[in-house]
């Protein structure tokens, strides 16, 4: 932590006690990238549970699912892009234990602006003409006030209790950076949010943050997130690039605990039963061994 | 893909008697040389739309162009009140102005609605304001068909015409602005057909922070106009002419005056500014 003055800095265990069960989160990222992952990894820590969950789903829902921690996922897909299928996604929906809200991916993006702009729904093409709104009930359509008298698809606000995102770069007063390629939606996770917390690779100091990229690259700033945590590695194994690349190999390790309750035990016993210390010291192991390179996905 | 034509072709083929016509460029690169080149081709009866009306607007309806105006601010930044659009309004001279008036966030929303092909916005806007009362034919109250709340829908404006000026363009008609941009990009997806101004076309577009690209396939025709948002300003290439802007309001104050401005600076500078 550098800098000096008031900062909102947090710990990972501050922000899992900011949540409730019941709430419904958003979490930021997309798919098997840039995940908050430290910050699930510690809401499996604390008790809280019965969430809704809003996400372009990876491993974030998919261990969250796991865990039995979630009531409903809110997405439009869930994948660990290089393995097609979360798998305890999949597995959670296979044994109907989780309630989905399946959704085109404009849609969710309409649903995370209108939050975003204060506004009950915003009007969108995308979803009319499928099933989206056949196993969607809730959804209804709208007719244009205008000569054209069109229908369109009604996309109602997703508000968010609390967002969780991962940056590369921030400063303790909540400005965030992102390096990579995309911003994906973090902003507007962190705008549909009554608060919003944000986990980072490293806190630098502000003056800092437009030495490593662009001034377009400070996608967050501090009016929109109420915490800052510091977490080196706090995307894994999801990729921050440019900091680091997805870990494909504990990916597919995580993807294999899905095959049988064994394995989600064994896995949960190595990785995910102490703290982020002992997080990252048994993955550590787990890189450290004799590894068969041809690890793919999941049996 | 774009046409890169000089701007005189530009103008001549795509702004036609009685379109509607959208200039923009918020304080920063606003497309004065192509205004200039509508009004030495004396088009008329355009309606012009623009969030911030200022002396590009004020000297197109001063030469007798407009015949309507959709706006959300009209003024000389900094200066005080457009005359010529004054004139107009309060003595329908050289003609009458109709006048649509809209809040910013309103006419920002009627663009990003056009160019996303959706026939109206919805927005908290305009409940409770005149402009609201006035019963606009482009303001129209909507239901959330969730919360049952009323809420503002406002139509998609989709010109004729957009017409902007930015810093590059490439030979084949990709265009590259950066610096303050405001709704250039909506207005030119929105718009039927295109005008960009450009300082300067270079072989290769390199890559700028927080730049705005339009692909050559969204753009009509590019035209180089090197200074061609003088009075105003192109980041990287040229300051803001304040002067110019406080110059202005005497000429607009008095109808000979303008008359004079218009012989001098428009209609005798056809050969160095349209390149006719």
């Amino acid at each position: 932590m550098t800098g000096t003055g008031t900062g909102i800095a947090m710990s990972l265990a501050d922000v899992a006690g900011q949540l409730e069960s019941g709430m419904t989160i958003g979490i930021g990222g997309w798919g098997s990238r840039r995940k908050p992952m430290a910050l699930v990894r510690a809401i499996l820590r604390s008790g809280v549970g019965d969430l809704t969950v809003v996400s372009y789903a990876g491993p974030d829902v998919g261990l969250l699912v796991a865990e039995g921690r979630v009531r409903r996922v809110v997405s439009g897909f869930s994948s660990l892009d290089s393995i097609a299928l979360e798998p305890h996604f999949r597995q959670a929906r296979q044994n109907g234990t989780i309630e989905f809200t399946e959704l085109d991916e404009g849609m969710l993006h309409w649903g995370l602006l209108a939050a975003a702009h204060r506004l009950p729904f915003l009007p969108i093409r995308a979803g009319l003409g499928s099933d989206v709104m056949r196993v969607n009930s809730q959804l209804r359509t709208v007719r244009s006030p205008y000569a054209d008298g069109e229908e369109l698809a009604a996309m109602p606000a997703l508000r968010l209790d609390v967002a969780l995102i991962h940056l590369n770069r921030a400063d303790r007063r909540g400005n965030g950076q992102y390096l990579g390629p995309d911003p994906y939606f973090d902003d507007l996770f962190c705008l549909a949010a009554e608060r919003a917390f944000m986990s980072c690779e490293e806190v630098v100091p502000t003056e800092r943050l437009l030495a490593a990229g662009p001034p377009q690259s400070l996608l967050i700033n501090r009016a929109m997130v109420h915490g800052v945590v510091e977490a080196p590695g706090g995307a894994h194994f999801t990729s921050c690039v440019p900091d680091y690349p997805r870990d494909e190999e504990f990916q597919a390790e995580y993807a294999a605990s899905a095959a049988t309750p064994q394995a989600w035990q064994d896995f949960r016993a190595r990785y995910l039963s102490g703290d982020e210390d002992s997080y990252r010291q048994a993955v550590r192991q787990f890189r450290g061994r004799p590894a068969a390179p041809a690890r793919t996905g999941p049996p | 893909m774009a046409e890169i034509v000089s701007l005189a072709e530009a103008v001549a083929l795509a702004v036609r008697d009685g379109d509607t016509v959208a200039m923009e460029g918020f304080t920063h690169l606003i497309p004065f040389a192509a205004g200039h080149e509508v009004i030495r081709q004396r088009r008329r009866d355009l309606t012009l739309v623009r969030m911030t009306p200022d002396l590009i607007y004020d000297q197109l309806i001063g030469a007798g162009c407009v015949r309507k105006l959709v706006f959300s601010w009209g003024g000389n930044p900094g200066v005080g009140s457009l005359h010529r659009f004054r004139d107009a309004v309060e003595h329908s001279w050289p003609g009458p102005l109709e006048l649509e008036e809209h809040s910013h966030a309103g006419m920002a929303n009627r663009y990003v609605a056009g160019a996303s092909g959706l026939p109206f916005a919805v927005l908290r806007g305009y409940a409770g304001t005149g402009l609201m009362a006035e019963g606009m034919a482009s303001v129209r109250p909507i239901t959330c068909p969730f919360t049952g709340e009323i809420l503002t829908a406002v139509s998609a404006l989709n010109p004729d015409v957009a017409i902007v000026h930015a810093q590059r363009a490439d030979t084949s008609g990709n265009v590259q602005l950066w610096g303050i941009t405001g709704v250039q990009k909506e207005a030119v997806l929105a718009a039927e057909r295109s005008i960009v101004t450009v300082e300067e076309v270079v072989p290769h577009l390199d890559p700028r922070p927080g730049s705005v690209v339009l692909p050559s396939w969204t753009v009509s025709y590019v035209a180089e106009a090197a200074g061609g948002s003088r009075p105003s300003y192109a980041l990287g290439y040229y300051e803001r002419d304040n002067d110019y802007y406080v110059a202005w309001d005497p000429i607009a104050r008095d109808r000979d005056a303008f008359r004079r401005w218009l012989d001098t600076e428009i209609f005798g500078m056809a050969e160095t500014m349209g390149g006719r």
